[in-house]
């Protein structure tokens, strides 16, 4: 009981952070007594590892972190002296590097015994992991998720991925000598079920006017959806999240210092590389995020195993176009938004490819004002200040016209 | 004799029993001008010569296929391969820095042995280079002086020639050191040129020629890049036409 | 020489002039249906009666399709996206849209909004095409496919006529593979030029009548006398390069393509859909089979080793990569493959293509510089 009180006094983005470190720790130890662990694509079925017992870690948040330390064009420039062209995901290109460079200074993880690798949210994953498997001699194990071309995931689909689980499990076993636990199984999809709706419960609080949060912290927070969901401790400390914006509420307080003059909808991945810069931005100008897709993106949500499955088609980049667009009209109406920034990431060819016609759906269908802007997840180089800086500037200037019309007729 | 007609600039060498120059021109003004014209003149003025008593012409760089008295026409690959070793024999590793083009050449036994060359944009050549210094309000010839007064570099991290000039402006506004944005600019460059030239995979010796090889801004940031002695040569700009050159004078040999 | 040059002529003018070929389909009655890369179910299409018809996009400026695509995304969807937004597909009765790499997946939705008029049939393969889970999966998409274009052929499909079709498109492919051999051989009277030309008119044509004129170049070539071409021996690799001013420069070069490993290219025939006693499985199967290629999973690189066999087979002097400027996988695959080549101390050279440029002076530099290299 004194253990659990003296948890409960760290706030939980701490405790998150925590956690996030340890999942990297573990691994490290895992790899120090001699067990294989593996590298593994951010929205893999966590539940595969889990079970079995085994470490992973996850290239892409890895880029994430290295991003937002500052490491981003240093090891992207060793990735482009490999040959790598600067037109690949600049997840992909730090990884490549580190993969050579076997170390770097922002942050280390264990090198890999072998690959886990999920196309659902793009093939460009297929290909990173192929050169890493070649480069490293080590095997890869893919589920392939075909994007969906329906509202729902059909049963070939569900059929396919889960012959593909069965496939992974075989072969994880294989090749780590770990052994599957059909209760362990239970026990983790009832622990990942109980962190995903945590983790929905705690970004819904997003919907208060104004929010019990900074939009931004959810780039800090999700980390540990992507890497621990599977743990008690990642289910407690989102469930712990919860309460504190519930308390935040309840007091009219938040983690967003300045007063909420507007709320905005962010769409896509954060610019890890100027993280400071563009949250300042709109700081300064009272705009506070209030929606993002990262809720449902790590939320996993079953009640049986061909639902299992379907849920890992339906993250964000696999669905088919009209379900993207309904996830981003919902939350932005239900959360009350004035307005969209949009990030075109330089990186990622499948978020970008169909982001004009989503922001005119947006418009039309949300009716808000929209920007969109030139960034990239991890590499700085592609992201002016400039730019950002002249856009939000004009997008707050539509939002505080509307608002002000809204006062006249709300006065009528 | 040699003509490298280029984006920028024309240069034109004439060599004597190929070991040395007896004459050089060099024009900044490149293909499908006057410049091309003027360079040809220029050198065989300088020399004394006419064009009859050349005994052959290779042209190179971008406009070599517009060149009348040119019978031979080489890449400037190869022939900035050919003058780099003629200028520095013992050259391994060649950096190439002109108007519109970045390249890296090895050389393996005194020839061209592989090759790359930038991709898709303007930044990191000597056009970058032009853009920034008119950001400055500054001309080219000021920059390696304003860079070596520099006390606290200030990166341009842009890759994009637009956003970096947005950049160096919004740096202006704020009342930043000219000096530690140049030091910057050519930072870029270098940077641009380590990245082309590590895909290659350097071997020492390292030699840069081409229009912004003159800068000595670049070629100390270049230095400091790679961790590495740059070599260059104040006829590293002639480089290209050099190597046209002795191409022709080896042709000739050949054929005797 | 007389007839081989007639044949050239006719595809070449076809693979120059699509939207002619189109208009005698539609004319005659025909339901064409348009067919993305990489990889499409033609005969499933030709089963049911209607024409399959590439489309890889064209030389042409984009301005349309900006208001979807973002700029780096390749040229190939983009300009077919176009044409679409422009009308120029309209009479086609459905487009079949795979979804093998990341530009694809975007395509679908862009082309529902852009183009509206013309039905999109998405076609998903299984990645893990060598498991039966995977056989399995395109089993079941196919299946589904056959299903849609059924129902626009307004015509059942048997399994007899899948069998047919299945018959005549591997005597395509048997046929081409001949003539690719062949002209591989002689340099001398097939340019690159017209290579690439045989290849795009196999997109444009119904299949028997490309075999049949194939079939009549492949005799003659394999009767020329031995050839005395003096240029530079080289594979070609790549998704596609089908980039005219590209393919100038090679001829002009004097280079040699003794063989090639294009998706756009070789690829397409080198592999015959196995016969089956349920013709779908047969389909299945194939993309099971096919290596080389970017877009399909590979995972112990096989495209590396196949490229120096072929290297090795052909007698070249070395690789060109044409890339297709934004394409991600192509992008990922040269770094390994490069390093592959290098071990085996096979010169390379990579070019970028891209079907809105017009001006290739910088690859001419580099194509001189690389036969200079060759020696």
């Amino acid at each position: 009981m004194a253990e659990l009180n003296k948890q409960e006094i760290k706030p939980a983005k701490i405790r998150l952070k925590e956690i996030a470190e340890k999942a990297t720790q573990d691994a490290w130890e895992a790899k120090k007594r001699g067990e294989k662990i593996g590298w593994c694509a951010s929205n893999f079925p966590q539940e595969i590892p889990t079970t079995l017992g085994i470490h992973v870690v996850y290239p892409e948040n890895h880029g994430a972190a290295i991003g937002a330390k500052g490491g981003g064009q240093r090891m992207c420039e060793h990735a482009e002296g490999l040959g790598y062209s600067s037109d690949i995901c600049s997840y992909a290109r730090i990884n490549f590097a580190y993969a050579d460079l076997k170390e770097c200074p922002e942050l280390n993880i264990p090198q890999p015994d072998f690959l886990l690798c999920c196309n659902n949210i793009c093939n460009c994953l297929i290909k990173w992991y192929e050169n890493l498997a070649f480069q490293l001699d080590i095997p890869l194990i893919l589920i392939d998720i075909p994007r969906l071309d329906a509202f729902e995931c059909d049963q070939d689909r569900i059929k396919y991925i889960r012959a593909q689980f069965d496939d992974c499990i075989r072969r994880l076993e294989e090749i780590t000598g770990k052994k599957w636990d059909e209760e362990r199984f239970k026990e983790v999809m009832a622990i990942s079920q109980r962190s995903s709706k945590a983790w929905l419960k705690a970004v819904d609080y997003m919907k208060y006017v104004p929010s019990p949060f900074s939009g931004f912290d959810i780039f800090n927070n999700m980390a540990v959806a992507c890497v621990a969901r599977g743990t008690l401790e990642g289910a407690e400390a989102f469930e712990q999240l919860a309460r504190e914006y519930e308390e935040n509420v309840k007091n009219g307080t938040s983690t967003f210092k300045v007063k909420e003059e507007y709320r905005v909808l962010f769409e896509g991945i954060a610019c890890w590389a100027h993280l400071s810069y563009t949250f300042k931005t709109l700081k300064n100008f009272g705009i506070n995020v209030t929606s993002t897709i990262y809720g449902p993106a790590f939320s996993f949500l079953y009640q049986n195993l061909d639902e299992l499955m379907a849920a890992y088609s339906y993250v964000p980049n696999c669905n088919i176009f009209e379900r993207e667009v309904e996830l981003r009209v919902k939350d932005a109406i239900k959360n009350k938004v004035d307005g969209a920034i949009i990030h075109m990431n330089r990186s990622c060819k499948k978020w970008s490819g169909n982001l004009y016609e989503l922001e005119r759906q947006l418009r039309e269908q949300a009716g808000i004002p929209t920007v969109m802007f030139d960034g990239d997840q991890s590499d700085p180089r592609a992201f002016s200040e400039a730019q950002y800086l002249t856009r939000v500037q004009g997008l707050v200037e539509i939002m505080a016209a509307n608002k002000r019309q809204k006062e006249e007729q709300n006065r009528e | 004799m040699g003509m490298d007609i280029g984006s920028t600039a024309s240069k034109c060498v004439i060599m004597k029993n190929g070991r040395e120059i007896a004459a050089q021109s060099v024009v900044p003004l490149g293909t499908g001008t006057s410049g091309p014209e003027r360079s040809l003149e220029g050198v065989l003025k300088e020399s004394g010569l006419s064009q009859e008593d050349i005994a052959l012409t290779a042209a190179t760089g971008y406009g070599r296929n517009s060149i009348p008295q040119a019978k031979l026409s080489f890449s400037e690959l190869s022939c900035h391969a050919k003058g780099a070793c003629w200028l520095f024999p013992a050259v391994r590793t060649v950096i190439d820095i002109g108007g519109q083009d970045v390249k890296a050449l090895t050389i393996l036994n005194g020839r061209l042995d592989q090759f790359v060359m930038n991709d898709k944009c303007a930044a990191g050549t000597g056009r970058f280079l032009e853009v920034m210094a008119h950001v400055l309000d500054k001309e080219l010839s000021e920059m390696p002086e304003l860079d070596a007064r520099s006390k606290n570099r200030v990166d341009i991290s842009s890759t994009c020639t637009v956003f970096a000039e947005s950049e160096v402006i919004s740096q202006l506004a704020q009342g930043v050191d000219i000096c530690d944005l140049v030091a910057g600019i050519h930072r870029s460059v270098a940077r641009r040129a380590a990245s082309l030239v590590k895909r290659l995979g350097i071997i020492e010796p390292l030699f840069l020629t081409g229009g912004v090889a003159q800068n000595s801004g670049v070629v100390r940031a270049l230095e400091k890049e790679l961790g590495l002695t740059v070599r260059t040569d104040p006829r590293a700009q002639l480089a290209g036409a050099i190597g046209a050159a002795l191409l022709a004078w080896e042709q000739i040999r050949e054929e005797e | 020489m007389n007839k081989m040059e007639k044949i050239l002529d006719e595809l070449r003018f076809i693979s120059t002039h699509p939207k002619q070929q189109l208009e005698q389909y539609l004319a005659a009655g025909k339901k064409v249906v348009g067919c993305l890369p990489y990889y499409c179910p033609e005969e499933l299409v030709a089963a049911a009666g209607m024409v399959p018809f590439g489309l890889w996009g064209a030389e042409i400026q984009v301005s349309e399709a900006k208001r979807y695509f973002p700029s780096f995304i390749c040229s190939i969807l983009q300009t077919t996206l176009e044409l679409g937004i422009k009308g120029e597909f309209d009479r086609l009765t459905a487009v079949m849209i795979p979804i093998l790499c990341d530009s694809l997946k975007g395509m679908e939705a862009n082309w529902r909004y852009g183009v509206k008029k013309v039905p999109v049939i998405n076609v998903a393969h299984a990645q893990n095409r060598k498991m039966q889970a995977g056989l399995e999966f395109t089993v079941s998409q196919y299946r589904k496919i056959k299903k849609q274009l059924e129902k626009l052929a307004e015509t059942p499909i048997t399994d007899r006529a899948i069998a047919v079709a299945i018959k005549t498109y591997n005597e395509q492919r048997g046929v081409m593979r001949r003539f690719l051999a062949a002209a591989g051989k002689h340099p001398e009277l097939i340019s690159f030029a017209d290579r690439n030309a045989v290849v795009k008119s196999s997109y444009f044509m119904d299949a028997a009548s490309h075999t049949a004129k194939v079939r009549e170049l492949a005799d003659l070539l394999e009767q020329a006398p031995e050839s005395k071409h003096q240029g530079p021996k080289v594979v070609i690799s790549g998704i596609t390069a089908d980039y005219s001013g590209l393919i100038k420069i090679f001829d002009d070069c004097q280079i040699a393509v003794v063989d090639d490993q294009l998706t756009q290219g070789s690829l397409r025939f080198r592999f015959d859909v196995p016969l089956t006693a349920d013709p779908i499985v047969g389909l299945a199967e194939q993309i099971g089979q096919i290596e080389g290629c970017p877009v399909l999973f590979d995972p112990g690189k096989q495209r590396g080793q196949m490229l120096i066999d072929l290297v090795k087979q052909s007698e070249a002097q070395g690789v060109i990569f044409v890339q297709t400027k934004f394409c991600d996988p192509e992008e990922f695959d040269y770094v390994p493959l490069k390093s592959m080549l290098d071990k085996e101390g096979i010169p390379s050279l990579l070019l970028e293509g891209d079907k809105q440029t017009t001006n290739y002076e910088q690859a001419r530099t580099a194509v001189e510089t690389f036969c200079e290299i060759l020696g």
